[in-house]
């Protein structure tokens, strides 16, 4: 009761200090006309990777977009939320040039789909050795609530976000399938001996945590794991995410349904974890990031969370799992799918939608 | 006139009763099943409270688009009992159930297959609603023959 008492504190304190972004930077169109950027990968300043959730994977080279989209991706199934979503590089792609993308694969025959991860090789314009290393199981008929992020433990495993499904909330709860976890896997898709489920045999071998919604963001940060997802109409989570155990969707939440019914008159269970922050009304949030760089030295440390809804960028300072500050960016731009730090200093954003933009916040 | 449009609101009001009164058993039996402490009076509680947030704070208003469904629905049952002579009670049942299983159809249609009644995901969630629907329309026809017989 205390801790719930903490967080509600915090929060309204943490919304007292969110403040409309004053701060000395401005906004450089990177490319438009974009269909629905959703996940951006930064190779270098100059050139970075980014998903459309249309299907196209496409590349900012030497800062200039290239017109032709990199040949070689697998059909999507892009409707609703589906489509072409994350993009992570290898820990050694410098070295092997080899990425890792997300997306929801359809199956005609059963007219279903699933979320699936391939590892690939880039080559000039296009890619080649794909290989899929997950594929989410079991499929679903809905478009919606993949997760689909992804992000490397230092260990060199992968995590993947996999989202509810949102018609299969329940199973969130449950081992025996993939919807509403966090997976660890291999880089190759083989399983990690010390996965927390291994030896479960009521239990799918990949699951790292589970009791998640739709997980949008996942950065690994010094080996603390950050995770945000949507909830339902209100209680968007920022987790600390650890194996084995249960963030409580849907037997615990801070919303509601979008019909208005009460999903869980529970907040809080013993055995659930506790976000270290939950905003309701919801901010949808989406993508996120952790900016170490210098070229804005107020905000160096923080974790920036891109936001849809109303549509800007919170910038949230986190000491230990307490947020202690909340600052409100990049709100004069729309809905904001994802948010990247760049090697100098700026920060990536995209911006939602079927005219969507890249965007690099500098210096003024 | 006023008496029909009472008794039109008033199967209305029955109809979204008894689909928020499903909603509400379906979730919270299955937080039951996962060891959730639901009393009676948690049960109450939150089923007052979905009366109040299933028709006025979601995104779509229930009472809105079970009336939006009553009224397409009843207005055709009336067209078809011009020609077809059945028990108005039977028709409007009938209506009443179209109507229901028509939202709990279609909305996913509009929406990626999500049901946003979460209470009629399944086959079982499916008959009740519909099965509420027929109830709603029944009260409905009945209240008419009444009328006619006084």
């Amino acid at each position: 009761m205390i801790k719930k008492i903490n967080i509600i504190l915090l929060s309204l304190f943490t919304s007292l200090l969110a403040i409309a972004n004053n701060a000395d930077y401005k906004y450089l169109t990177i490319a438009e006309n974009l269909s629905h950027p959703w996940g951006i990968a930064v190779i270098d300043k100059d050139n970075i990777l980014f998903t459309e959730l249309s299907g196209q994977l496409r590349i900012i080279e030497n800062g200039v977009l290239n017109p032709e989209p990199i040949k070689g991706i697998p059909e999507v199934l892009f409707a609703g939320q589906g489509g072409l979503s994350g993009i992570i590089l290898d820990p050694e792609f410098n070295s092997n040039k080899t990425i890792y993308l997300s997306f929801s694969s359809p199956d005609k025959e059963k007219k279903t789909n699933t979320l699936e991860v391939i590892r690939a090789k880039l080559t000039s314009g296009s890619i080649d050795q794909i290989e899929t290393i997950f594929k989410a199981s079991p499929s679903r008929r809905t478009a919606a609530h993949y997760g689909a992020k992804m992000a490397f433990l230092e260990d060199g495993t992968l995590l993947i976000t996999s989202g509810d499904g949102f018609n299969y909330r329940e199973s969130a709860q449950y081992l025996d399938n993939h919807y509403g976890k966090i997976i660890r896997i291999n880089s190759d898709g083989s399983i990690p001996r010390d996965n927390p489920f291994l030896g479960n045999k009521d239990a799918r071998p990949e699951i790292w945590s589970y009791g998640h919604r739709n997980l949008q963001g996942i950065v690994v940060v010094d080996g603390i794991v950050y995770e945000n997802e949507h909830g339902p109409m209100g209680g968007d989570e920022l987790n600390i995410a650890e194996p084995s155990k249960n963030y409580g969707w849907p037997a615990i939440t801070y919303g509601k349904d979008y019909s208005g019914a009460t999903i869980s008159p529970f907040t809080e269970k013993e055995g659930m974890e506790q976000p270290i922050k939950y905003w309701v009304p919801s901010i949808a949030p989406s993508g996120m990031t952790y900016y170490t760089g210098s070229l804005f030295p107020e905000w160096t440390n923080s974790l920036f969370v891109s936001a849809l809804v109303p549509g800007d960028v919170r910038r949230l300072e986190v000491s230990g799992n307490i947020v202690t500050e909340e600052e409100i960016l990049f709100n004069d731009l729309g809905r904001i799918r994802d948010v990247a730090s760049s090697p100098d200093g700026s920060i990536i954003l995209a911006t939602d939608g079927p005219n969507g933009k890249l965007i690099r916040v500098i210096k003024k | 006139m006023i008496v029909k449009s009472f008794n039109l609101v008033l199967s209305i009001l029955i109809a979204t009763s008894l689909v928020i009164l499903q909603e509400t058993m379906s979730n919270l039996f299955w937080l039951i099943s996962v060891d959730m402490p639901i009393s009676i009076g948690i049960f109450f509680l939150t089923y007052l409270d979905n009366l109040m947030s299933m028709n006025l704070s979601g995104a779509i208003p229930l009472i809105a688009l079970v009336a939006i469904g009553f009224l397409i629905a009843y207005s055709v049952a009336k067209i078809i009992l011009i020609w077809i002579k059945v028990s108005r009670s039977y028709a409007y049942a009938l209506a009443g159930a179209v109507a229901i299983l028509a939202i709990v159809l279609l909305m996913p249609l509009a929406f990626y297959n999500l049901d946003i009644l979460a209470g009629g995901r399944s086959i079982l969630g499916k008959s009740i609603l519909t099965f509420f629907g027929l109830i709603s329309g029944y009260y409905f026809g009945a209240s008419l023959d009444k009328q006619r017989a006084t």
